[in-house]
């Protein structure tokens, strides 16, 4: 397991190099001159040059390059044009808003893609698989944003009583009530998405699973169907089902992006958004090389968790 | 028997052929659906000049905030714009993205994954980590990052949608290549002196257009997903021109006086759009590709 870790750490490195330079060259593609954006209302010449120069935008692309992962790999992404705040302050201040509105949607997205892909596969045709069937079809294809213009509709303005308020976060440490009262519409919006994913996972799984012969065998001797489901279908069909949550992770990270804009929630994905109308590019840099970053250790990690769980696969043999 | 005659009826082949595509069609209801509702949006989008019953972006505040009825089947907006005029040429914005980025990561994704697959060796590790470093971004985020990069365009939302689908196409076809390089009728070719790129176009390609054709359907559903979340965020065309993810976001600051009908044409659009290629798309897979329904 450890040779297989250490594996795919070095196989990131590469990767994650590439990856560097297209952040690093992305910021450069944008038409936009970064020191009028970054000087404001100021156009003198030399004020321009000095700007550039303290910027280190009049050294060769390469140095720049050179400078600019010398300080990302020590956690220096910069400093915001706007506001002229750290990049990786900015993110630090925001990440727990997005970790609690993406760890909220993964639960919501597991908890009830367990539920209903059990009862659908054990009910296969039944009237459950048919609106699960369809409710995963619909999720899919359904956006996200209308989906929480809808719910922000519904629950906050149409239904009477207003159960949830259409926007707005207030800190968990601050008031945990009305914390999770703002949690659970961008919840249910980001979770929707990765739910519909889940849940046709969690159900063909466990209809394979059910084909195999051991199933076939522990229904022969006589176990109760909750047995056979639970202590040896389940088991083994959950296995894909962590390949895929590993998989949500970047759903869930792109899809904040959409859902804390729509529901005024502070976290990591409204910070980019708020920074691309000002060309503040060491912030939208900052932002897609960290979602990266944790895209690609999140994946390393279900690949781990993967070996852990299945005895049968040894990836210590296995070729990379 | 002997003695007897068979009457035997000679169909026409294009008899057969339509008989053969309608059973088809019968025992896969899912690409009937699909495909009807893709061909209704493909319609609409090139007929919008000649259904759409109103100019798009001609502002009327006389007719402000009218809700949906008689004159105005879906309403209008703020500015007395007709909402169901600008879905219908809104459709015009997503479909054309979805064809051209598609097309961008099909064209791009697949030369690369051929090449990769026929040629190995360093070419194929050196292109292959490109790939993987282009999946290590979550897509939507890489897609923003071009797109504010580029500059808020209907061109840059297709290259940036474009960009973020080559590495599916790109892995679906070398592993195709893969699969096919080494059997009998490629070595065959190979040693009556085909050259590679008559072995890669003449005997590889038509062995992996199915999973193209496949992927291509579903991609688009993508694509306008993403098109849409993108002119979502301001990033995609501009104001006043319709789209389908700028005219949602557009509503929003009327949703706290009850003006839904903003909000829900253009929704439904994207809805039924993507809906209609996921469908078509899925229905497709398990008709060309028996391995795969089978998996499924």
């Amino acid at each position: 397991m450890t040779t297989y870790i250490l594996r795919r750490l070095v196989l990131m490195i590469p990767v994650a190099f590439l990856v560097t330079i297209g952040v690093f060259a992305l910021a450069r593609l944008s038409p936009a001159d970064p020191v009028l954006v970054f000087a404001g209302e100021e156009r003198d010449p030399a004020a321009l040059a000095a700007i550039r120069k303290d910027l280190g935008l009049d050294q060769p692309l390469p140095v720049q390059y050179v400078a600019w992962l010398t300080r990302a790999v020590q956690g220096d992404l910069g400093r915001s044009f706007q506001n002229k705040q750290k990049v990786s302050e900015a993110i630090l201040e925001r990440l727990p808003a997005t970790f609690e509105l993406g760890l909220a949607a993964l639960t919501i997205s597991i908890t009830f893609a367990l539920v209903v892909g059990i009862l659908s596969a054990v009910k296969r045709n039944s009237v459950v698989d048919l609106l699960s069937s369809s409710v995963t079809l619909m999720g899919v294809s359904f956006p996200s944003f209308f989906l929480g213009i809808v719910l922000i509709l519904l629950f906050a303005y149409v239904i009477p009583g207003h159960i949830f308020p259409p926007g707005g976060y207030v800190p968990l440490t601050t008031d945990v009530g009305e914390n999770l009262r703002r949690l659970v519409l961008p919840a249910a919006t980001l979770a929707t998405g990765s739910l519909a994913v889940n849940l046709r996972q969690v159900r063909s799984s466990l209809l394979d699973v059910f084909g195999q012969e051991y199933v076939r065998t522990a229904r022969a001797k006589g176990l109760r169907e909750r047995t056979v489901v639970v202590r040896h279908a389940l088991k083994n069909a959950l296995i894909p089902v962590v390949t895929l949550v590993g998989i949500q992770i970047g759903a869930i990270i792109e899809g904040a992006v959409i859902t804390e804009t729509i529901f005024s929630w502070p976290g990591v994905g409204r910070l980019v958004v708020q920074a691309i109308p000002s060309n503040d590019y060491p912030v939208v840099q900052g932002v897609v090389l960290v979602s990266a970053v944790s895209f690609m250790l999140s994946t390393l990690l279900v690949d781990v968790l993967y070996a852990w769980i299945d005895p049968r696969i040894s990836y210590d043999t296995a070729k990379a | 028997m002997a003695g007897t005659t068979v009457p035997i009826r000679i169909a026409h082949v294009s008899d057969d052929r339509l008989g053969s595509a309608i059973y088809f069609l019968r025992r896969n209801p899912r690409m009937i659906i699909g495909g009807a509702i893709v061909l209704a949006w493909l319609i609409i989008a090139v007929f919008a000049p000649f259904l759409a019953p109103y100019d798009p972006i001609k502002v009327n505040v006389t007719d402000s905030l009218i809700p949906p009825g008689g004159a105005h089947w879906l309403g209008t907006d703020d500015l007395g714009r007709d909402v169901l005029s600008r879905v219908m040429w809104g459709s015009r914005v997503s479909l054309s993205v979805g064809v051209i980025s598609v097309s961008i990561g099909l064209f791009v994704g697949t030369s690369v994954g051929l090449a990769a697959g026929y040629l190995g060796g360093k070419f194929d590790l050196f292109i292959m980590r490109g790939i993987d470093a282009l999946l290590a971004f979550p897509a939507l985020i890489l897609a923003i990052a071009i797109t504010s990069a580029l500059g808020p365009q209907i061109q840059n939302a297709m290259i940036a949608i474009g960009i973020v689908a080559i590495p599916a196409y790109a892995r679906l076809t070398r592993g195709q290549v893969l699969a096919v390089r080494a059997r009998e009728y490629i070595v065959a070719a190979r040693t009556i002196g085909c050259s590679p790129l008559r072995i890669v176009m003449r005997h590889i390609f038509p062995n992996i257009m199915n999973a193209l054709i496949v992927q291509a359907t579903l991609a688009t559903a993508f694509a306008i997903l993403a098109e849409a979340a993108l002119s979502f965020l301001g990033l995609g065309p501009q104001p006043p021109y319709p789209s389908w993810g700028q005219d949602i976001n557009y509503s929003q600051r009327y949703l706290s006086n009850l003006k839904w009908w903003m909000s829900v044409g253009p929704g439904i659009a994207i809805f039924t759009a993507v809906f209609g290629f996921n469908f078509l798309g899925d229905a497709l897979r398990d008709a060309l590709d028996p391995r795969l329904r089978r998996s499924g």
